[in-house]
């Protein structure tokens, strides 16, 4: 440790801290423009200027490590003289345009200017006045107003590894921004926007719509994916002006993607639902609450007095934990039936059904940071970046930082392919086949023989990339495997879940610190939808709901009998179809956008005596719905989620109701009351409150704390210390992993390795954009601006060789029917494979996969997201 | 891609690029020497070019753009066949630069940094080049022309003109 004085204060710091650090320490904040905590030190602005009190002279505070007895002044005559003289030369040519700058009233150059009164020049100086970058829709570059401290510029390639802008020209002439004068084209985190200290960078989705001290801000979690965002909405009169990050804030430490900081539009967009809708002589028409609510619960009531199992329930994944928990007490204990499933199935029970059975529960035992710090990082069938954008910035931090060895194992090259130390290119569906490969290989001491070579030829993948990946397993202790979408989407998703489990007990990993599995949810609240028994084979707390003595202790908490066996989506479908479930309740879910056979779909549901539809938008399946009910959005309600890496963070309400819109749990208890029922719960807060007395380890946690205070001043986030546990505990799991060992699949197995594709044959997958979340987004004015279709990415070899152009069409043609789609051209893709965004797919694409949904025996999961498909362009 | 070089269609290739690239064995840092050399073979650093140069060294197009820009040596357009550097530094200044800058301008119909319409002439006012002695002076691709006067300036241009007129006439005659 070494001793400083600040001030005539003494302070102790780690040897190698900056002045910046042990004034901050010492309690007197030093102003800067350039410097930020997540990145290296730029010394560009000087701001930060202080004075050494032996030597008189004044450097830089953010730059000048301590050193024993340094006595520093932060605040001395010649500190403010040099922060004066800073700002008069920052301000030279900067042209005063605050009144009409968006960035005026929180403007970081605006404020020092104030506190040190440098507002006149004694230097001669023009006002620049070059006109302002406006061809990107999102972002305006305004070089007038730049003061060249270049954190934009970092954040984009330190923190982002995204690149997207420099410096351009020099000297006097410098400005910032995207190269050859072209349209900035990147992944639009807003970043840069957030952190440039002047209005150099303004957001064009807002630009003049507000006045900063005009805003109340209200921190939330974002619930698009499973990254959790920490986030600001900064509203006026109740309606979402922008959605802002601070410094440091949540696991995310104040980055936020595109989705989080753009996508808020569609929750405040003419599309949604603002009445309670009812079906007419075969039309939608509007009704009212106290008119609808008493028709449903009646229908309900005769439907149930009928006998248990008639009624099913589906809830969508981006659910908070109180709507999810009560949604499957009321489907259970008031309509009596076990018929309940969530989108969290689709997103990840291939691979949570397998983890709860060996671990005992669903939350990692790694997080963030120790993706950060593994020597060795597996991506296997996910787009980290895309699908949790957070932990692409972690991985991409890993292997800046720490020299982490990334291994990539996807059909594309995704986002952090740049800085993997081998792609290796599998084909879809092999996943299985390939871990299996992997353990065997590994435990028989880690080199290929001539079968298991084979074998990885045949699925595409290079033997070279996993004789490095064998090797760098076998020698490596930290160890963290990330899957996503097309690992849990596979048809052998189950399978190759158990595979990867084994794989680590073989290698002894589970009883490593930092190693693990590090599943990326789909949407917000995968996990915890699912730890509230949104799905008929668990109960609350992820028990098994075919044990009896579980169901006794449910049934005896909430005084009822607790009916069984139920089922997921492909009992509830063959439920309906045999006239058994006589009614269906959906909550933020809508199968149209999953089942290839919208015809059937539409037949089926058809023959239901009720459809009770809750939602905010209105979808296909309106057609055949007897009630629509419209919900409150995320920026509406309450909530808890769970993140990816086991955080519990609350939504916290920002805008008002939209129209006659009511929170899912509201609208739940309204019926419960209106069919004479009752569930213990007053209110929305009592439903959280029993969550947290039922799951003592479920609190409310967050990384770095939370400090903003709501609406009303209160603090709405009594989020507790950063130390809260919010991973599994290792003991725990590594004492159940030990009797684990991998299930038999009751019917056939599916196939564990992909099939080539044959001749002139494509593989057709859906995959997740980075602009869009969900269908939800696909309403936002904002992303469909960035992003306003679909384009199926086709690999940039074949497009040269046919000489089509982005937007140009070919036409899709698979077994079951051809369309016609316009393409992008990309680099990076498997040659065999086109990818399409599942945010686009309607009927039509579904169509491509033909009527028959494979459903995997062990988890229930409908498979149907790869296809042969073959490519012809339209001339 | 097709790029005119002074006023001719020069094909560059990728396979060209990635070549120069690989001398260097796509180093980071050689960054400067292959736009250098790519600069000396096409008289400018095309877009495409930036961008594949980029690709092949691992840099990103932004950071391309910045080194490119950064240097006044480099150029994003192309230029003439003759490059007029006309110097405008003190010594020269001093001794009439403007006019010979005037001269120029008025009789092939362009601006400072532009070039003519037939590609044959660039104006590029400099800052000293470093022969003082000899103010005003001027370079044209490479060879220094001291004590320069208006007229003279002219007669320099119109025989650069003939130069080239009947280089292109003996290629004509000689298909
Ligand atoms: S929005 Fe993000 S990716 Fe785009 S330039 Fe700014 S920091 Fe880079
Ligand atoms: S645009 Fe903003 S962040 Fe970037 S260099 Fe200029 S002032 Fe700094
Ligand atoms: S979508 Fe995910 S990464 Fe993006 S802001 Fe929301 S939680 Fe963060
Ligand atoms: S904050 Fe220290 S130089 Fe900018
Ligand atoms: S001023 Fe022209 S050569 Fe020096």
């Amino acid at each position: 440790m070494v001793k400083v004085t600040i001030n005539g204060k003494e302070v102790e710091v780690e040897p190698g801290k900056t002045i910046l650090h042990a004034a901050e320490k010492a309690g007197f904040p030093i102003p800067t423009f350039c410097y930020n905590p997540r990145m290296d030190p730029a010394g560009a602005c000087r701001i930060c200027a202080v004075e050494l009190e032996d030597s008189k002279r004044t450097v830089m505070g953010c730059i000048t490590a301590v050193s024993d007895g340094m006595k520093v002044l932060t605040e001395s005559a010649k500190v403010h003289d040099a922060r004066k003289t800073n700002l008069e030369l920052l301000l030279l040519h900067h042209p005063l345009d605050c009144p009409v700058c968006d960035c005026g009233g929180e403007c970081p150059l605006q404020n020092m200017s104030f506190a040190y009164g440098a507002a006149d020049s004694r230097f001669e100086s023009h006002r620049n006045d070059e006109p302002e970058d406006m061809k990107s829709d999102v972002l305006v570059f305004n070089s007038n107003r730049c003061i060249l401290c270049g954190k934009c510029v970092r954040i984009c390639d330190e923190i982002q590894d995204v690149h997207a802008i420099g410096f351009i020209n020099r000297g006097f002439d410098t400005i910032i921004g995207p190269p050859l004068g072209k349209k900035l084209d990147c992944e639009f985190c807003g970043d840069c926007l957030e952190i440039c200290p002047t209005g150099a960078i303004t957001d064009k989705f807002v630009r003049y719509q507000f006045r900063p001290w005009q805003m109340e801000k209200i921190e939330t979690t974002c619930s698009s994916c499973g990254s959790g965002c920490r986030m600001l909405v900064d509203t006026e009169s109740e309606a979402i002006v922008r959605i802002s990050s601070q410094e440091g804030l949540g696991p995310n430490e104040g980055s936020i993607c595109v989705v989080g900081r753009f996508g808020f539009n569609h929750v405040q967009n003419h599309s949604r639902l603002d009445k309670p809708l009812i079906k007419k002589e075969h039309r939608l028409v509007p009704g009212t609450w106290s008119e609808v609510l008493p028709r449903i619960a009646d229908r309900l009531k005769s439907i149930v007095s009928g006998g248990s199992g008639r009624v099913a329930g589906l809830v969508s994944s981006r659910t908070p934990l109180e709507d999810a928990f009560l949604f499957q007490r009321f489907i259970r204990q008031t309509l009596r039936s076990n018929y309940i499933d969530s989108g969290a199935r689709r997103g990840m029970m291939n691979i949570a059904k397998p983890l709860a059975l060996a671990t005992g529960t669903l939350r990692p035992l790694v997080d963030n940071e120790d993706i950060i710090g593994a020597e060795v990082i597996v991506v296997i069938g996910a787009d980290p970046a895309v699908e949790s954008n957070i932990t692409g910035l972690a991985i991409k931090k890993a292997v800046r930082k720490n020299r982490s060895r990334l291994y990539l194992v996807h059909g594309q090259d995704v986002s952090v392919s740049t800085r993997a130390k081998e792609v290796i290119k599998l084909l879809p569906n092999s996943e299985a086949a390939f871990l299996e490969l992997l353990r065997k290989v590994l435990a028989a001491g880690g080199s290929l023989d001539t079968a298991s070579k084979d074998l990885l030829v045949k699925i595409g993948a290079s033997v070279e990339g996993v004789e490095n990946l064998l090797s760098d397993l076998s020698s490596s202790r930290k160890v963290v495997f990330v899957t996503g979408r097309r690992f849990h989407h596979s048809d052998a998703g189950y399978e190759a879940s158990e595979a990867l489990i084994a794989l680590l007990k073989e290698r002894g990993l589970w009883e490593q610190e930092g190693s693990g599995i590090f599943p990326l949810p789909e949407l917000g609240n995968d996990m915890g939808v699912l730890m509230m028994g949104a799905s008929y084979e668990w109960l609350p707390g992820l028990l098994d709901s075919g044990n009896p003595d579980n169901r006794k202790v449910w049934g005896t908490h909430w005084g009822t009998t607790l009916d069984s066996p139920g089922g997921g989506l492909k009992e509830i479908l063959a439920g309906i179809e045999e006239g058994k479930i006589r009614a269906l309740i959906t909550l933020g879910e809508n199968p149209f956008e999953y089942i290839p056979d919208s015809e059937f779909l539409r037949k089926t549901l058809g023959k239901l005596e009720l459809l009770v539809v809750i939602d905010q938008h209105q979808t296909e399946i309106a057609d055949v719905a007897h009630f629509l009910l419209p919900s409150a959005s995320s920026f509406e309600r309450p909530g808890h989620l769970v993140s990816a890496e086991g955080f519990v963070q609350p939504t916290a309400p920002s805008m008002a109701y939209w129209g006659e819109s009511l929170p899912d749990a509201e609208i739940l208890l309204r019926l419960v009351r209106q069919m004479g029922a009752s569930l213990p719960f007053e209110n929305f807060s009592s439903i959280s409150q029993e969550i947290f007395k039922i799951f003592p380890d479920l609190r409310p946690s967050t990384r770095n704390g939370s400090h903003f205070q709501g609406k009303t001043g209160e603090i709405i986030l009594a989020l507790p210390t950063p130390s809260t546990p919010h991973k599994a505990l290792r003991e725990t799991v590594v004492s159940k992993i030990r009797g684990w060992e991998a299930g038999v699949s009751p019917g056939q197995a599916p196939k564990a390795e992909g099939q080539e594709p044959s001749g002139n044959e494509f593989m057709f997958q859906f995959s997740k954009s980075i602009n869009h979340s969900g269908t939800f987004t696909t309403h936002d004015s904002n992303l469909m601006t960035i992003e306003g279709s679909g384009l199926l990415r086709v690999p940039r070899q074949w497009a040269r060789k046919m000489k089509v152009k982005k937007g140009n069409c070919v036409l899709v043609r698979s077994a079951h029917g051809t369309i016609s789609l316009p393409v992008d051209p990309v680099a990076g893709l498997s040659d065999r494979e086109v990818h399409f965004p599942i945010h686009f797919a309607d009927e039509r694409t579904l169509a491509l996969f033909g009527k028959d949904i494979v459903w995997n025996h062990r988890s229930g999961v409908p498979s149907g997201q790869t296809l042969s498909v073959t490519l012809e362009p339209v001339v | 891609m097709t790029k005119a070089e002074h006023g001719a269609a020069l094909e560059i290739t990728d396979e060209q690029i990635d070549q120069i690239c690989e001398e260097f064995g796509n180093r980071e840092g050689s960054v400067v020497q292959v736009l250098q050399i790519i600069q000396e073979k096409y008289g400018y650093v095309p877009a495409e070019v930036l961008e594949r140069v980029g690709d092949d060294l691992g840099i990103p197009h932004s950071k391309m753009f910045g080194v490119l820009t950064f240097y006044s040596q480099f150029y994003q357009e192309p230029r003439g066949k003759f490059i007029l550097k006309v110097c405008v530094g003190t010594a020269c200044h001093v001794r009439g630069a403007e006019l010979l800058v005037d001269k120029i301008k008025e009789n092939l119909h362009i601006e400072a940094g532009e070039n003519t319409e037939d590609m044959m002439f660039t104006l590029e006012p400099v800052a000293c080049l470093g022969s003082c002695a000899l103010a005003p002076m001027a370079m044209v691709n490479g060879n220094s022309f001291g004590k320069l006067s208006p007229d003279r300036m002219l007669e320099m241009i119109h025989q650069f003109q003939e130069e080239e007129a009947s280089e292109n006439k003996e290629s004509v005659s000689a298909s």
